[in-house]
């Protein structure tokens, strides 16, 4: 339990390099005591070496790692008294599963009392209790994984608990529960947890906060609402949200509107700082509405395709070059050939060069 | 089409179970046979074809003095050295190549691959590129025709084989697992020996099968770097032989010098097939 602080970190894996690639580019961050964060973004971003610089076992090339104020930059791992999660089953096979939820607490020389407790909550909360007793080898991928997860949480003192995409592996029914069972334990023990995903609704459901990267990049820390309604960045558009975004090339026509393939469309931004004229309209599909009458904001496209997903329809309409998706009700009913979609000017973000204004 | 495989694949397996226990029973009966049963006409089967006798047996444990060959302390002479280098080999190996898995080494050119290579290269080398070196070696320190210059270069010969079998296994090793006991508040050492170690055992048996096995069987250095003092056994054998071949005793001998091989790879066996080492990882 503990505020854990990132200081102007970076890393590079060729430090010697002339001319280093960076795996994380130079940023600070704060993860409160207590809270709920989720790192999400795509593979090879960054997300496994920032874990791996809060716990230890990587060491940042620049800058310095704070818990509750204390410096830790130069410590070991092992006198961090951190929890981490790896994505794939790391079990003692020679243990038995009580032996493998014990292991971190023997370490530590807490007492038999208390470690015969602290196993007994952590392996009834996960449900292992009855097999406590087996070698860890005999179980099955995903009790392996739960076995992982349970000697990252059977520490109450930890000063946060890093998880990896801790469950990959694990049956999506069995996931949706432990998902709340670690909510849970972080708001009956308030462990700080930071949870890596590359899955946006496990994010969103997860965390408090939720701090998306992209190459080595933090490029959004935020509400799951904030990263839905609001993406600064155009990759945090695509990559939040399904479908992504609907992202139009657009030429500044007015202080509070862009014109995309001749049409004026009103935004909320205001666009008059911009130097650049052409900038970049972003709408989520959510958001659009098909409407009869045309008007402000409404732009006529052909419709090429509805998708029934059973709670919703998704239109894919095209104007000119442009393809425009839209998730409508299931009931709505759709006519073929050209329909009228009204963009609210409220719900419009405006990019220039990739950035939200 | 199923009947010809499985008929061709018996054959095969009777043919090759011959091949390998015929030897055996050959020198299990020579060994009993006496002078007179070896060299007249060919027989097979104790007490119808010939008087069994335990002749052959018995000059083996005699003392010179009463006509034997005592192949007891070249016997005990081998276990030691083989077991005090395999041991001495796997505890230096295991280290060396469990640094070699986990840590990034440079100097110049040389990298990880390079110092494996290095271990390994030792056994590409000819044995008897050696001899001179170690014999030069082994009497400068004082040590020729002892047990203990024997373990020494025994522990040279095995390491090798060591430390190249458990990269291989430590490579195997998710690092994960180490990354794991870290975190899990073990020190580098305590990650090493509580996790690491322990499951790495199957690998410690099969490069410790290795290491007795080419210890026991080497025949060269123990001939070039003993004379009188100290014998091991392979030596002993092959010395039985005279003028006259005495072909039951060195079938009793070569039975006696094969049974702890046989042995280990039973135990070994045993332990595999119980299921104690499969599934280790993962």
């Amino acid at each position: 339990m503990a505020k854990i602080d990132l200081s102007n970190i970076s890393h590079t894996y060729n430090p010697s390099d002339s001319n280093p690639t960076y795996a994380l580019n130079p940023f600070s961050m704060t993860w409160e005591n207590g809270k709920r964060y989720a790192i999400l973004g795509p593979s090879g971003c960054g997300k496994t070496t920032m874990l791996n610089i809060v716990s230890g076992l990587v060491k940042p090339s620049k800058g310095k790692i704070l818990f509750d104020e204390k410096d830790v930059t130069n410590l070991i791992t092992e006198e961090r008294n951190i929890a981490q999660v790896f994505q794939f089953p790391v079990i003692y096979n020679t243990m038995t599963v009580y032996d493998n939820l014990a292991f971190p607490l023997k370490c530590r020389d807490f007492s038999k009392e208390k470690i015969e407790e602290r196993v007994k909550s952590v392996s009834d909360t996960l449900r292992l209790s009855s097999f406590l007793n087996l070698p860890a080898r005999k179980l099955t991928a995903d009790q392996k994984q739960l076995i992982s997860l349970g000697r990252g949480l059977v520490r109450e003192d930890v000063a946060g608990v890093l998880m990896d995409e801790p469950l990959t592996v694990i049956d999506p029914d069995l996931k949706f529960r432990l998902r709340r069972n670690l909510k849970e334990i972080n708001e009956q023990y308030k462990t700080t947890l930071v949870y890596v995903t590359h899955d946006q609704n496990e994010a969103m459901t997860f965390a408090d906060n939720i701090i998306v990267m992209d190459q080595g990049e933090i490029v959004q820390v935020g509400l799951p609402k904030d990263l839905f309604e609001r993406p600064k960045t155009t990759f945090v558009g695509y990559f939040i949200g399904s479908p992504a975004m609907n992202i139009f090339e657009s030429e500044v026509s007015s202080e509070y509107s862009v014109k995309i393939n001749n049409v004026e469309i009103k935004t909320n931004s205001n666009l008059s700082k911009i130097k650049d004229k052409n900038v970049k309209l972003g709408i989520r599909s959510e958001f659009i509405n098909v409407t009869e009458k045309e008007g402000q904001n409404t732009i006529k496209a052909s419709l090429t395709r509805v998708e029934d997903f059973g709670n919703f329809k998704l239109l894919t309409a095209n104007m000119g070059d442009f393809v425009i998706k839209s998730k409508v009700d299931r009931e709505l009913p759709i006519s073929n050939g050209d329909i009228n979609l009204y963009i609210p000017p409220e719900k419009c973000c405006v990019y220039d060069k990739e950035k939200l204004i | 089409m199923h009947k010809i495989y499985t008929f061709l694949k018996y054959t095969f397996i009777t043919l090759w179970t011959v091949f390998i226990v015929a030897p055996f029973l050959w020198a299990i009966s020579t060994s009993f046979k006496d002078f007179q049963s070896v060299n007249s006409k060919v027989t097979y089967i104790p007490w119808l074809d010939f008087e069994p006798t335990l002749e052959g047996w018995r000059v083996l444990v005699k003392s010179p003095a009463r006509g034997g060959v005592d192949i007891v302390e070249p016997y005990f002479n081998s276990i030691f050295v083989t077991c005090t280098a395999s041991l001495i080999s796997i505890i230096l190996g295991t280290l060396a190549a469990y640094a070699l898995s986990r840590f990034t080494f440079k100097a110049g050119f040389v990298r990880n691959n390079d110092i494996t290579f290095f271990f390994i290269s030792q056994r590409i080398m000819p044995p008897i590129v050696l001899s001179i070196p170690f014999f030069i070696f082994l009497s400068t320190i004082g040590l020729l025709d002892s047990l203990l210059g024997l373990v020494v270069v025994y522990i040279v010969l095995l390491m090798p084989i060591a430390v190249w079998i458990m990269v291989d296994f430590f490579n195997r090793v998710p690092k994960e697992l180490d990354e794991t006991a870290l975190i899990d508040g073990c020190n580098p050492y305590q990650a090493f020996y509580k996790v690491v170690l322990p499951n790495s055992i199957p690998g410690l048996i099969v490069a410790g099968m290795f290491c007795i096995i080419f210890g026991w069987i080497d025949f060269f250095f123990a001939f070039i770097l003993t004379f009188t003092e100290v014998q091991l056994l392979p030596v002993k054998v092959v010395a039985l032989n005279s003028s006259i071949t005495p072909w039951w005793s060195l079938s009793a001998s070569a039975l006696i010098s094969v049974a702890p091989l046989i042995i280990v790879a039973f135990v070994v066996e045993r332990y595999l097939s119980k299921g104690n080492l499969s599934g280790a990882l993962k």
